[in-house]
């Protein structure tokens, strides 16, 4: 019996998701978050070595249970994201071969060459993917769409003085945040009338050309219900003297406490660490520990 | 109203046009006079394409006239440099719930409007407070605005425009998008509001709507077919019949009623109304006992 | 009712719940039991919640059963082998606001996306098209206008019509009328019944508005979170007093002033659904 029909899509994906449960991490003020999450990427891109982004990746899944995420569920999110990173991870062993001093060609195939380098830059890669999902699905799960946008504008707000648009960037923002589960609703809506009239939208058949005119009884109306909504947004937005960013006062302040500078120093240590550690060559240090035993 | 008291609202000679100058102008609005007093209940009602929308936008300056004119308080609506204080003293509510909603939380959606005003950061909970009791949405003050039932989002709407500490409140078939229940509470929310002095112009096509306001104005091609008391309005059925609209369905069965029943009521305008007047012409026969 | 009164749809002890096993799991429907015979008119009256859309969303394959059966016309839809594309011709489902779904920028193309899905070569697609047009009463050269320029009733219409040129025996409508002024739905109303009127179909409404089901219904359902509290013939089913308080519910005004008169003592039906069937129950206290 088919326990899923072919069209909640909706429910699986983790990045976006919020989910409050009242932890001391849901509590920090956003605009630290939006830094610790800063400098979570920094470290992540900066760290080449195992050791570092196994730090990490164990500094995120701290960060999951301080926030009283089920590590079930926040794992689970990564399937979605596991083909493709299949793919790449492939990719990276494969076709970039890493030569240069003292990599040994482990397996040979007419062109394809694996050596220890591009084996280690697969596993890098997955790592920082599987770490940036993690840290980006926490991220969501501990602030609400709103907090992010505000953590943005309050962050830029010193920048308006100089004419930075923070107001307006923080509103696109919000304002795509909070019609993005109306469209997806509208999509699933649509999707559901157009298969009512027996659409079937490119299950791979067809060339490009044909696959893409199957989506037009999806994408037209989409298309023409946002133009409206978008028309409909503005008149209401006018009809509440929206000027622009300028001379606007606001509800919601942010004020520093003790422990949003704790979660700060916190991820500024772990980033140094790891980084540290990366450039270190740690994993060097490793594998010479694990020979030799 | 006092005969020297300015309406709140005066419009004189308005014309509007559509696609002015393009091959298809569209002529929505062909003469119309109207004057609004301060705490009046009006209700504007017409088939589609009457000009209701059309009109309504021209209470706050969101259209402005081709020919003739519209007064707000003392500015003119052509004054583009007094858009803010138009608009803070007619408040709009919009007919679809979602489309009107910016921001992801209850109250702040409720601030938007006073944000965008400049009011001082202390004065801004207190409009927030206050315009959420009158909607009677305290409770759901920290919500998010997406998990709020279509009737829930219109009254937000209403909150939302009532934070501007409007004088007057301007709606566009409002309740066309809900269920039984989400209209009750707008209409009762509107009812509440009338009663401590707002000014209400509600454009509907349900005519029960139309018959709990003060006046009526009936718009038919863009002009002003009818006007008066709902009781005089709905008078005059053949009429209304002429213009696709109708009598509202309590109404039609006084009438009927009325046909084999002499001197029955014909102006009842809601069930209740019906009921009296029965139970004031017919008492409760006695219980038979066997 | 029709001489023929084929069982088209049966459902029995259905049971839905979206998201099962993730943190938003919710249950909507209940163990839920309806039929459709040709010829009816069936509604299904329940407020904002209840699980009406899920329902309806059930009788064409969209959801498939979870618990509990679904047959359309004998095929069971809990069947993984089950041609759905079959049930989704056979069963019409017009959703809320089908204006929304219109794309093509030629009114007659849009029509022709249902019959041209089917297969159909381009001469039975012209037919159909024409067939639907007439059945809803929109005049045959609109089908070379464009779309955005159609009135919103019109292009009520115009959906309705791509949903009839699959031709199917049982339409499901999910709130025909919302949004329509009082001439739209008059003019939607009207085609409805006129379609029903052939034989061998039959119509699902679905509706909070009860005027809309008290005209075209013959038998109702009432759906409360989930579950069918009542059901019966209108007149029946709306003269239940539990329905008076429910604001979930809007109660015709002639029904509603019977009940009130009712409660108050007077010897009246309130089993009435016309202004004429009401105003007779009132003249009659006069003439006591």
């Amino acid at each position: 019996m088919p326990e899923r029909s072919e069209f909640e899509l909706l429910g699986r994906m983790t990045i976006g998701q919020y989910l409050p449960t009242g932890s001391w991490l849901h509590r920090l003020d956003p605009r630290f978050k939006l830094l610790m999450g800063l400098l979570l990427i920094i470290a992540v891109v900066a760290t080449a070595d195992l050791c570092g982004l196994a730090l990490l990746f164990l500094a995120v899944l701290v960060g999951l249970v301080v926030a009283r995420i089920s590590l079930r569920f926040a794992l689970a999110g990564l399937y979605p994201m596991l083909p493709f990173l299949a793919l790449l991870a492939l990719l990276q062993v494969f076709a970039i071969p890493q030569y240069g001093a003292g990599a040994t060609v482990l397996w040979r195939w007419t062109i394809l060459r694996v050596t220890d380098r591009s084996l280690l830059a697969g596993a890098l890669l997955l790592a920082r993917f599987a770490i940036m999902v993690l840290g980006l699905s926490l991220f969501s799960f501990s602030t609400s769409t709103t907090e992010l946008a505000h953590g943005i504008e309050h962050l830029l707000l010193p920048l308006q003085g100089v004419g930075f648009p923070a107001h307006e960037l923080s509103l696109v923002l919000t304002i795509a945040l909070r019609f993005l589960p109306i469209l997806a609703e509208e999509t699933e809506r649509l999707m559901k009338a157009q298969a009512s009239r027996g659409a079937d939208f490119g299950r791979g058949r067809g060339g490009l050309i044909q696959r893409t005119r199957r989506l037009l009884p999806l994408l037209v109306p989409l298309f023409l219900a946002s133009l409206r909504r978008a028309d409909e947004l503005v008149e209401a937005m006018e009809a509440r003297c929206y000027l622009g960013g300028k001379g606007r006062t606001h509800l919601l302040r942010f004020r520093a406490h003790p422990s949003d500078y704790l979660g700060l120093v916190v991820s500024l240590a772990l980033a140094v660490l790891a980084i540290g550690l990366s450039m270190a060559r740690a994993q060097a240090w490793l594998w010479h520990w694990v020979g030799a035993h | 109203m006092n005969a020297n008291e300015e309406p709140l609202i005066r419009i004189a000679g308005l014309h509007y046009v559509y696609q002015a100058g393009t091959r298809e102008p569209v002529a929505a609005l062909r003469g119309i006079d109207l004057a609004i007093a301060a705490g009046e209940y009006v209700a504007v009602v017409g088939a589609n394409g009457s000009g209701k929308s059309t009109l309504l936008r021209h209470c706050n300056a969101l259209l402005r006239p081709t020919r003739g004119d519209v007064w707000v308080a003392d500015w003119n609506t052509r004054d583009l440099q007094r858009v803010r204080e138009i608009r803070s003293t007619v408040g709009m509510v919009f007919q679809v719930p979602d489309s009107q909603i910016v921001a992801t939380i209850v109250e702040e959606d409720v601030a938007f409007g006073p944000e965008n005003l400049g009011v001082p950061e202390d004065e801004l909970p207190q409009r927030v407070d206050w315009a959420l009791a009158t909607v009677g949405l305290s409770k759901l003050r920290y919500r998010a605005s997406h998990l709020l039932s279509t009737g829930q989002k219109q009254r937000l709407a209403i909150a939302s425009a009532l934070a501007m500490r409007p004088r007057c409140l301007v709606l566009d078939e409002a309740t066309a998008m809900l269920d039984p229940l989400g209209r009750a509470q707008v209409l009762d929310t509107l009812r509440r509001l009338h009663a401590e002095g707002m000014t209400l112009v509600h454009a509907t096509h349900h005519m029960s709507e139309a018959a709990q306001a003060q006046r009526v104005v009936v718009l038919a091609g863009g002009q002003i077919a009818l006007q008066g008391s709902p009781r005089q309005v709905f008078a005059q059925e053949e009429a209304l019949r002429a213009l696709a609209l109708d009598v509202p369905v309590p109404t039609q069965l006084a009438r009927q009623v009325a046909l084999h029943v002499p001197a029955f009521p014909t102006d009842v305008l809601s069930v209740d109304e019906l009921v009296q007047a029965v139970s004031a012409r017919v008492s409760v026969p006695a219980q038979v006992t066997p | 009712m029709s001489a023929s009164t084929d069982l088209l749809i049966e459902v029995r002890g259905l049971q839905h719940t979206y998201l099962p096993r993730t943190p938003l799991e919710t249950q909507s429907l209940f163990g839920v039991d309806l039929r459709v015979h040709a010829g009816e008119s069936v509604g299904i009256i329940g407020p904002t919640g209840s699980g009406k859309s899920t329902l309806l969303q059930h009788l064409n394959g969209l959801l498939r059963p979870q618990q509990g059966g679904v047959w359309v016309e004998g095929v069971s839809l809990a069947d993984p082998q089950a041609d759905v594309r079959s049930v989704r011709q056979k069963v019409g489902l017009v959703f809320q606001n089908p204006e929304d779904q219109l794309f093509e920028r030629y009114a007659g193309d849009d029509v022709a996306f249902g019959p041209r899905n089917l297969g159909l070569p381009p001469a039975q697609v012209r037919e159909r098209v024409r067939q639907a047009m007439q059945a809803v009463g929109l005049p045959l050269d609109f089908k070379d206008r464009l779309t955005l320029e159609l009135s919103q009733g019109q292009r009520r219409r115009l959906a309705l019509a791509g949903v009839l040129a699959l031709a199917p025996r049982v339409l499901v409508l999910d709130e025909p009328t919302a949004g329509l002024d009082p001439q739209g739905r008059q003019e939607l109303l009207h085609a409805l019944c006129a379609w029903r009127s052939h034989d061998g179909r039959a119509i699902v409404l679905a509706s909070h508005n009860m005027e809309d089901v008290a005209e075209l219904a013959d038998r109702v359902y009432v759906l409360v979170a989930g579950r069918i509290v009542l059901s019966g013939p209108p007149r029946q089913v709306f003269a239940q007093p539990e329905l008076l308080g429910s604001d979930g519910l809007g109660l015709p005004a002639p029904t509603q002033a019977l009940q009130e008169l009712r409660r108050l003592g007077y010897p009246v039906s309130a089993e009435v659904l016309t202004v004429q069937e009401a105003a007779a129950q009132i003249e009659a206290l006069f003439h006591a």
